[in-house]
C-alpha cells in the first residue's frame, strides 16, 4: 500500500514539472493508473517514457508497496 | 551464475526469434494467471495473427534476464519480429495512433 501523494513524490523525482493523476485500480492502494504530464517526456517514445517513470518507482514497486501500475505518459502540448 | 545466464539469454533469443508475436508472460494462453497478461491476449486476439504465450511465472532467473534485457521491470513483455514492444499500455497508444496493423502486417509478411 502507498498513498498517493507518496506515489505522486516519487514520480517527481525524476520529473519535478510532472502533473501527476493517480487512480487506485482496486480500492486496496496498491493497482494504481497515473497520467503523468511533463516536458521530461519531449524527444521521448513511450517506451523510453515508461521506463523513466518504472525507474522513479523503482522503490515502491521493489517493495511490493506497488503491485501494478498502468501508465499514460504526456507532454504538456499532447495534453492538450 | 554467468554460464547460466549465457544459456538463458540464448533462449529468449531464440524464442524471440521464433516467435514473431510473443509474450512473455504469467500463466498460458489457456489459462492466463494475471489480468494483465490476459488483456494482451485479448489485444492480439483482434488481430487474428498467431501468436505464442511464455509462461514464466515460476522462472525467476528467466524472469530476471528478461527485466536486465528490455530494462523493463514488469510482467508481461512482448516482442513483435524479435523487437521489445513493452505490454498493452504501450501497445494500446500505439493502436490509437494506427501503428499497430502496419506493424503486423509487415513482420507477418517478411515469413
Amino acid at each position: 500500500m502507498i498513498t498517493q501523494d507518496t506515489l505522486i513524490g516519487y514520480v517527481r523525482t525524476a520529473l519535478p514539472d510532472a502533473m501527476v493523476s493517480v487512480t487506485d485500480r482496486t480500492g486496496t492502494m496498491d493497482h494504481f493508473s497515473i497520467r503523468v504530464v511533463s516536458d521530461g517526456f519531449k524527444g521521448k517514445g513511450l517506451l523510453d517514457r515508461h521506463r523513466m517513470i518504472y525507474q522513479a518507482l523503482n522503490e515502491p514497486m521493489k517493495d511490493g508497496r506497488i503491485h501494478a501500475v498502468e501508465i499514460k505518459a504526456f507532454t504538456q502540448d499532447e495534453s492538450r | 551464475m554467468s554460464e547460466q545466464n549465457g544459456s538463458i539469454e540464448e533462449t529468449i533469443k531464440k524464442e524471440t526469434r521464433e516467435n514473431t508475436i510473443l509474450i512473455y508472460g504469467k500463466g498460458t494462453k489457456e489459462a492466463p494467471r494475471c489480468g494483465f497478461t490476459k488483456e494482451t491476449i485479448q489485444f492480439f486476439e483482434k488481430y487474428g495473427y498467431p501468436y505464442q504465450v511464455i509462461d514464466v511465472l515460476n522462472d525467476m532467473p528467466k524472469r530476471e534476464a528478461l527485466s536486465k534485457i528490455t530494462n523493463w521491470p514488469t510482467l508481461p513483455k512482448v516482442f513483435i519480429g524479435g523487437e521489445f514492444y513493452g505490454d498493452t499500455d504501450i501497445l494500446d497508444e500505439m493502436e490509437k495512433k494506427g501503428e499497430v496493423k502496419p506493424l503486423l502486417d509487415r513482420v507477418f509478411q517478411k515469413k
